[in-house]
């Protein structure tokens, strides 16, 4: 009797599942499939062929797939590949609290053609639980002075230190990567800035005073560890992120994902100091063989080069952590990341580190998150490209995601033990 | 100043270039230009690039680069080439090519859009058609004996050399290359083998004496040269060429396009000979991050198993043999089957067999302009697959490729008349 066992069948997202397959004649050819429905019933998938070994038996541990959305041994490889059946949607779970994402992995003969019906003989299946939070964790609607957003606090009655969650891309409040973060120890909060309740439904500019509202309020939270918070940023957020570092003293560490060193498209204001927009140049956007746009060269002439646009990063007190997606097609991350640190070099300082990762895209997400390698933002053309390859991608995923929860860590939380 | 779009020549068979130019333009102003073209079906196919204009107020693309858009660079075809359908997986591909031609409207924006509807109406506009057939080429629907086709004769007296054109698994009847060939002296019958008429609906083997009945059936017509004719084959057409090379003398040159050298799923019969086919191993397909599948890695699973009885027995054919290869094509492993057919032919001492092999060329090369099809639906599979292909590579291997083809076809076909 075929069966199929996954373990565990219910946990966090960054967790790892063993699946195996048992019962099987010796060399059997099996197919496992993987599906998936999103809150808005967007169907994605993924597939793997495996050879059974002489006992009848596949170990996605051990045994690597011959073909299907990847090649090779790489045990959660039916969850980082899963594609969206309409092409181009992005997989991202509204609501953290309430529901996991469930995710049906099957057992079968191997369907040829390969086609997402389900037409082919199935031996064995079973559902397993994906969720954005722990038990225990709680969360917090915030909706105090001008901040919009959700507080995720760990179970406990300790003190965690605060994180700061910033994404881009489309606005809105995004938070599954703060839910995750809180079920990790750190009390996070997922910070809207436009398009969301009645914050601007675009946005015009980035105004600095806002996050410094941001930085107080979790600091004046009684479960958050003082006396300094951390970031946690991309794309947009990232510079976002990295112009709180410099402008706010309370910010002791900020994780930098695929950001730039300059301001793009809004100004940056703080206390009446405007910064403006770097110039760029619309025209050297350029489609691939698919049709999907790169952004990445648009700042060539100006952000690429000329250090009159870059940020000042060297009045930061506190830690970097750059995670730069080599293959990032939007933007130009690899350059800016290094622009930065060479910036921080010249004056005299070293607190930063670089994770620089061949073959990542732009959409770096915690571990096991499928590739997105293109999508459509709203008020921007569609089908932009954020490249990336899928297997380093999801090593880069995987290895960041620990390194990140690493450094955050290190910066947030043995500055209080050593004023002791 | 008035803003003058030229396109010369603005009527002219689709192998033929076109030269753009733009006058009138403000000095250094940064513009876009865009192609656009309905198919027969109604299907848009569109492509833009950004060009700058001179101090002059001109744009020149045979000498200009694009600066970025659907291409980059100095390509002054590459409007055309680059065409992209705005619903995925749409292939472009002329039907009736005798009455009517392909409308490309080209449009000059004096700004960069790249937005799929733009919201400025162009400045300028010039439309090119591009034909499939010249001036005097006639077409005759064939429906001898068991077969099926269209004829193509140039205009004048003949006789012309005869050449056989055969397509792939997209099955039915495919008219423009042969319409193409034909407005450039050859005398060439489009032959449909399989879901066309009377034909067998599916294909479920190749049976050899239909394609001589063909060979017969044109050597027969009082406008073709005799002894021989050639061959122009692709994908699965060109596995049909090669056998038809090995086994029909009639058949003295023949072009095979990304083809294998041995009998794939279905088997080969001529009189009382049946080849088995090897089957492709299907999982060892890929899905590739759009979704669409690679089939590449199935068939070249078939190069590690020695299979002798389903290889094609080249150093049997008496004719010239030209292997076209795409080093990018995701289809089949192209280049390994042309390698092992040369080296079959070298060891049983023939030099009949040439091999041309054009590195980010795709599985459908097609004639020059033509734009890139990376991916389409395939009926068979029931699923969109990868054609493969890089598209300024493409282009460039699909204009010397036509060179190419027509020289050997000359070469090996054309009767000189000192020859006694």
């Amino acid at each position: 009797m075929a069966q199929l066992t996954a373990a565990p069948l219910s946990a966090l997202v960054d967790e790892p599942v063993h699946i195996r397959a048992t019962g099987l004649t010796p060399s059997q050819l099996v197919c496992l499939r993987a599906s998936l429905s999103d809150e808005k019933g967007n169907l994605f998938y993924s597939q793997a062929y495996y050879k059974a070994s002489d006992t009848g038996e596949v170990d996605l541990e051990k045994d690597p797939s011959l073909g299907g959305d990847f090649v090779g041994v790489h045990p959660m490889g039916l969850f980082w590949s899963l594609k969206p059946e309409t092409p181009l949607k992005r997989l991202m779970k509204r609501d953290v609290m309430n529901s996991p994402f469930q995710i049906q992995l099957k057992l079968c003969d191997p369907d040829v053609p390969i086609t997402n019906r389900d037409s082919s003989t199935l031996t064995a299946s079973l559902t397993l639980e994906r969720w954005y939070v722990a038990p225990g964790v709680t969360r917090i609607e915030v909706k105090e002075g001008r901040l919009r957003g959700a507080l995720f606090l760990p179970p406990g009655d300790n003190h965690f230190p605060g994180v700061i969650d910033l994404f881009g891309s489309g606005g809105g409040l995004i938070e599954f990567r703060a839910g995750l973060l809180a079920s990790r120890g750190f009390a996070t909060l997922a910070l809207a800035y436009w398009g969301y309740d009645d914050l601007p439904r675009q946005l015009r500019e980035v105004d600095i005073e806002y996050f410094e509202e941001a930085v107080n309020f979790l600091l004046r939270h009684p479960k958050v560890l003082g006396p300094g918070v951390g970031i946690l940023s991309i794309c947009k957020g990232a510079e976002i992120g990295l112009s709180m570092a410099i402008n706010l003293k309370q910010i002791s560490a900020t994780v930098l994902i695929n950001g730039p060193n300059f301001v793009i498209s809004n100004p940056h204001v703080y206390r009446g100091e405007v910064s403006q927009p770097t110039p760029y140049s619309i025209e050297l956007i350029s489609s691939n063989a698919l049709g999907f746009v790169a952004f990445h060269r648009v700042y060539e002439q100006t952000g690429d080069v000329d250090s009159q646009y870059f940020f000042p990063i060297e009045k930061a007190q506190g830690h970097f952590l750059f995670i730069v997606g080599e293959e990032d097609k939007n933007i130009n991350s690899k350059c800016y990341a290094q622009q930065a640190i060479e910036q921080l070099r010249r004056n005299g300082k070293e607190n930063w580190t670089l994770l620089s990762y061949p073959g990542a895209g732009h959409l770096i997400e915690p571990p096991y998150s499928p590739l997105c390698y293109a999508s459509r933002i709203p008020y921007v053309h569609p089908n932009i490209l954020w490249g990336g390859d899928v297997i380093p991608h999801a090593a880069a995923q995987e290895h960041s995601w620990k390194e990140i929860q690493k450094f955050l860590r290190e910066h947030l939380i043995s500055t209080r033990t050593s004023q002791l | 100043k008035m803003f003058q779009l030229t396109a010369t020549p603005s009527s002219a068979l689709a192998d033929e270039p076109v030269a753009i130019r733009a006058t009138g333009l403000p000095p250094s102003k940064v513009v876009t230009l865009q192609a656009s073209l309905k198919d027969e079906k109604g299907n848009l196919f569109q492509s833009r690039a950004f060009y700058r204009a001179n101090k002059a107020g001109e744009i020149d693309l045979e000498q200009d680069p694009a600066l970025g858009g659907d291409y980059v660079g100095v390509h002054s075809m590459g409007l055309f080439w680059s065409m992209k359908p705005t619903v995925a997986f749409q292939r472009l591909l002329k039907r009736d090519v005798m009455n009517s031609p392909f409308c490309i409207t080209l449009d000059l924006y004096d700004s960069v859009c790249f937005k799929d509807s733009a919201t400025v109406p162009p400045r300028v506009s010039q439309m090119v058609q591009r034909w499939f057939s010249g001036p005097g080429v006639q077409r005759k629907q064939i429906r001898e004996g068991r077969v099926r086709g269209a004829l193509f004769l140039p205009p004048g007296e003949g006789p012309f050399p005869g050449i056989i054109d055969l397509f792939g698994n997209i099955g039915g009847l495919v008219e423009f290359r042969a319409s193409l060939l034909a407005s450039s002296g050859f005398a060439v019958l489009a032959l449909a083998y399989f879901a066309y008429e009377d034909l067998p609906e599916k294909l479920l083997e190749v049976d050899l004496e239909y394609f001589e009945e063909a060979a017969s059936f044109l050597l027969s017509h009082p406008k073709i040269q005799r002894p021989g004719i050639g061959v122009i084959s692709v994908s699965k057409g060109a596995e049909i060429g090669l056998a038809m090379a090995c086994y029909l003398k009639q058949v003295v040159a023949t072009v095979c396009i990304n083809g294998c050298n041995m009998v794939v799923e279905v088997p080969l019969r001529y009189r009382d000979l049946v080849v088995p086919p090897i089957l492709p191993a299907l999982e060892y397909s890929q899905v590739h991050m759009s979704g669409a599948v690679s089939l590449q890695r199935c068939f070249g699973e078939l190069l590690n198993k020695s299979n002798h009885q389903s290889v094609l027995p080249v150093e049997k054919a008496e004719g010239k043999i030209l292997f076209i290869v795409g080093e990018n094509d995701e289809c089949i492993h192209s280049r390994a089957f042309a390698e092992r057919a040369m080296d079959q032919l070298r060891s049983h001492g023939r030099s009949t067999g040439r091999m041309l092999a054009y590195p980010g060329a795709g599985h459908l090369i097609e004639p020059p302009y033509a734009p890139l099809c990376f991916w389409s639906w395939q009926h068979k599979l029931a699923c969109p697959v990868v054609w493969g292909g890089d598209p300024v590579a493409h282009a460039s291997t699909q204009e010397h490729v036509w060179g190419e083809i027509q020289k050997f076809f000359r070469q090996h076909l054309v009767k000189t008349t000192n020859k006694l």
